[in-house]
């Protein structure tokens, strides 16, 4: 029996507890959020496969996965709980600061033989993915730049506009570089998002130079989130759809090259999509997914799963992927 | 009385200026080419 637990039933965390339950070697969704009721309706709702468990104290016995889908730093600790208890978890939580703190769990979790995955969502997260998949058709990468526009729930906004205030961190020339977000890049997305102006951030850096750590140049880019006002709190607002754009610079057979992938998805459904996967991938729950098996230690998924089968599942689950086939405007 | 006279002409001046860049100015997207495909298996290329 692979029973995987998730950990948080946002808007994010919703999306990965149903794609959790429609995995066939999923047998059971435990499910824990500090609004119990919350949980219980969530359970309810998802059949007999998945029923409402508390977490305040020790993990539930037989857990083969954790996935965690809370607000920023809040999955620390049970993060580190499930380290030490053996149990391979996957974590969406994409703050810088918190996936610094995550990384601090690295030597426990290659001590424990654990895989712990980091920043699971639409970027980053899937652009981690493919990215890898881009650099795998180039001989030598240069530059790798990703940017999104979107965000899940409140509190994904919330991170958002927290980091598009702080000092942006870019990988350059094999140094870290950190700067006061220097305005607005225009990025172009697939349609129907288009255009949009973004700005570059710390998020999302880290696990991508842990995982492309001989790429020169490797930068993440926000786009602006919508302004708060009392009508949007009141009725939502139009930011639940979500693009990411990723572009691979480097050299090939043909010389210096560019390489687009884009996606465009309602932010929380390719985050919830991406988060259930890479957890049914560390449970060993997709066959498919199991030519890379994960290693030990607290990686970005750019380092964790093998793109082609990662982008098979995704696909099958409704989260597509284009490629830009043109002259580039970055 | 002069100076209040020269800050309302200085601000006049940037104000009308501002207007002409609203309105006036080539903004917008720059130009692109292509478009995006969408990516099948098996290959996902």
């Amino acid at each position: 029996v692979t029973t995987a637990l998730i950990v948080g039933v946002g808007e994010v965390g919703v999306r990965a507890a149903r794609q959790l339950v429609d995995t066939p070697a999923i047998d059971r969704v435990l499910i824990a959020d500090r609004d119990r009721k919350r949980a219980s309706r969530l359970a309810d709702s998802l059949g007999k496969q998945a029923s409402a468990v508390d977490v305040y104290d020790e993990l539930p016995a037989g857990v083969d996965v954790v996935a965690t889908a809370l607000p920023r730093t809040a999955d620390a600790e049970i993060i580190e709980r499930a380290i030490e208890a053996g149990v391979p978890c996957a974590s969406c939580d994409d703050d810088a600061e918190a996936v610094a703190v995550l990384e601090g769990f690295d030597d426990l979790a290659k001590n424990r033989g654990v895989a712990v995955a980091l920043s699971c969502g639409l970027a980053p997260g899937l652009s981690d993915v493919l990215a890898r998949h881009a650099a795998d058709t180039f001989d030598e990468v240069s530059e790798i730049r990703i940017a999104r526009t979107g965000w899940g729930g409140p509190a994904c906004q919330a991170s958002v506009r927290r980091a598009r205030h702080q000092p942006a961190l870019e990988w350059h020339d094999e140094h870290w570089r950190d700067d006061q977000p220097s305005g607005e890049l225009l990025m172009w997305f697939p349609e129907p998002i288009g255009a949009r102006d973004c700005c570059a951030v710390a998020t999302g850096v880290r696990t991508l130079v842990s995982a492309f750590p001989h790429v020169p140049r490797l930068s993440f880019a926000l786009g602006e989130p919508p302004k708060r006002s009392m009508l949007r709190r009141r009725f939502g607002d139009d930011g639940e759809w979500g693009a990411a754009r990723v572009e691979v610079w480097g050299r090939n057979a043909h010389g210096q090259d560019c390489l687009v992938y884009g996606v465009v998805e309602r932010t929380s459904v390719a985050a919830g999509a991406v988060l259930a996967v890479t957890a049914a991938h560390l449970a060993d729950a997709l066959g498919g997914l199991g030519e890379r098996t994960a290693p030990p230690g607290v990686h970005g998924l750019g380092a964790l799963v093998e793109p082609v089968s990662f982008l098979a599942e995704l696909a099958q689950r409704g989260v597509r992927v284009a490629v830009f086939e043109g002259v580039p405007v970055a | 009385v002069t100076l209040f006279r020269r800050v309302l002409f200085v601000l006049g001046v940037a104000g009308l200026i501002g207007l002409l860049a609203r309105f006036r100015g080539k903004g917008g997207v720059p130009p692109t080419s292509g478009g995006w495909r969408e990516l099948e298996a098996p290959n996902f290329r």
